[in-house]
């Protein structure tokens, strides 16, 4: 193996093919996903919003192996999904820290199957905490840190290891507003530099509108695909400018809400 | 960073005990009955078990018993207390008998295991063993369940193999619940051990206080029955405490 992780490593397609899902409620079957078809290239970043209950967590955890109870095919780069991938890494609301473990053994575990040696391991979990600017935090307890450090930290851990595949489920939906900016574009900074394709799901049309190449509208009962918005503005982007606006506001038609009720 | 709550002495405790013994003096020499010794009498027939070396021997024979005792409850309980905490049937199958286990007294179990296995370290581990188990389960159960599904699905996204869920994320997780079961299995354990030794053995704290009692020497009883709370006193004292401190420190840790 030659250079480090980060060049050697292509990011990860994936492909959804009439993927629906049945949860049973009061004995009957009730769809919550249904017909999703959706081919995700490698290194893009997707949003996935809509209202509530139109299965997009879901969904999102049917990609990630954590329920094989579903209909339809879930490919990662063509092998199909049969549970948590080595290819695959996710970031929840809460950022489901070990609490009884320092922050550096936290992210340490991010890379566990991979074989490294101690003092391998112990370089790799330095240079992704300082990736996401927690240099000092190593010997810290999770209980120990703000919401958004400890999101961070959670972050650092997904960064090790070789995923190419990055779900995250509103992973700042529980931060205050400006930690919420400041994370949005350290993961697009992350998401530039890493190889990495990126599926996000959010409530916040906003982050959606500056995070992805491509969002996702989904509506409810059953869940399905409404329409998918192509967001080609350059990066870094500005939230200001005229193009944000006019993705937002085609965002905010789609899902007929005014922006107040974007926030959970 | 991981500085202990700096405790000063215990005064208040150091007072209570010094009037216990005040009013056991006083009691004593107002009685002046061979049935309440003086403390004098109590500190000479304490000399007499530490200076020949029985106080020593016999008390290592008792910790070796309740300790095969431990291992084998701590081992079955997490056992049953992995399953029993995740999966509801497995809880209704086991549960009778942990509910039978928790209140059949220990006096049964030690009467029972000494006809069972005769006079061995069998008996009197097996005796331990089945008398602390359900405690220590039912506390376990309790831990497993508070360790949410949030941990379970992320330790399932890291892939993380058995043995690495093992040591991440249940032994640290149940340690709380590991500590306090620990604790009351603790205090059960010496009763039990007691009994069997009274009843079966020949050597232990047991056999010895059965040997004071049928000379009737009240200070030779109370000599042993005070060793006895010492050695008690410097294990949660001495040992878990500070272990239980420097293994929660985690949770203690007040937020920056």
């Amino acid at each position: 193996m030659a250079g480090t992780t980060d060049t050697l490593s292509a990011p990860a397609a994936l492909t959804l093919q009439g993927v629906g899902k049945r949860f049973v409620r009061d004995g009957r079957p009730h769809p919550v996903l249904a017909g999703i078809d959706l081919a995700i290239e490698p290194g893009e970043f997707v949003s996935l919003i809509g209202p509530s209950g139109c299965g997009k967590s879901t969904l999102l955890r049917l990609i990630a192996g954590l329920d094989p109870a579903h209909e339809g095919a879930i490919a990662i780069d063509g092998r199909a999904v049969q549970g948590p991938d080595a290819a695959c890494g996710m970031l929840f609301q809460e950022h489901r820290l070990f609490p009884w473990l320092t922050v550096e053994d936290n992210v340490a575990l991010g890379a566990y199957n991979d074989g490294l040696d101690k003092a391998e391991l112990r370089r790799r979990v330095t240079a992704q905490l300082a990736r996401v600017r927690l240099d000092g935090a190593a010997q810290l307890f999770p209980q120990q840190l703000s919401g958004g450090m400890a999101q961070r930290v959670s972050i650092a851990r997904m960064l090790m290891g070789s995923r190419r595949l990055l779900l995250l489920d509103e992973p700042f939906s529980a931060l205050d507003a400006f930690t919420r900016l400041k994370l949005q574009a350290e993961l697009e900074d992350l998401w530039t530099a890493s190889p990495m394709t990126m599926i996000l799901v959010t409530h916040d049309i906003e982050e959606a509108a500056y995070l992805s190449d491509r969002i996702v509208v989904m509506d409810a009962n059953p869940g399905r695909i409404r329409r998918i918005v192509h967001n080609p503005q350059p990066r870094p982007r500005s939230r200001v400018s005229p193009a944000f606006a006019q993705v937002k506001a085609e965002l905010f038609a789609l899902l007929d809400v005014l922006p107040e009720g974007a926030d959970r | 960073m991981s500085q202990g709550r700096g405790r000063g002495f215990p005064w208040p405790a150091l007072g209570s005990l010094l009037l216990m013994l005040a009013l056991w003096q006083a009691m004593a020499s107002w009685l002046a009955n061979p049935l309440v010794p003086s403390l004098a009498e109590i500190g000479h027939a304490l000399q007499k078990i530490v200076a020949g070396g029985t106080l020593l021997q016999n008390m290592a024979a008792t910790l070796h018993r309740v300790a095969i005792g431990f291992v084998l409850a701590f081992v079955t309980a997490f056992a049953l207390a992995l399953g029993m905490g995740r999966r509801q049937g497995l809880a209704d199958f086991f549960e009778p008998a942990l509910i039978i286990g928790l209140t059949v007294p220990g006096l049964v179990w030690a009467i029972l295991c000494i006809i069972w296995f005769g006079i061995s370290m069998t008996g009197s581990a097996l005796a331990v063993a089945i008398s602390i188990t359900p405690a220590i389960a039912l506390n376990l159960i309790q831990g497993v369940r508070a360790i949410g599904p949030e941990l379970l699905e992320m330790a399932a996204m890291l892939r993380l193999p058995p043995l690495a869920r093992l040591r991440y994320l249940w032994l640290p997780g149940l340690l709380p619940v590991i500590l306090s079961g620990g604790r009351l299995a603790l205090s059960l354990a010496w009763k039990v051990i007691v009994l069997v030794e009274m009843f079966g053995l020949s050597s232990g704290i047991g056999f010895q206080l059965n040997s004071e009692f049928g000379a009737q020497n009240v200070s030779g009883v109370i000599a042993w029955t005070l060793s006895f709370a010492v050695v008690m006193a410097f294990i949660e004292y001495g040992l878990l405490g500070p272990a239980e401190r420097h293994l929660l420190r985690w949770r203690r840790q007040a937020a920056v």
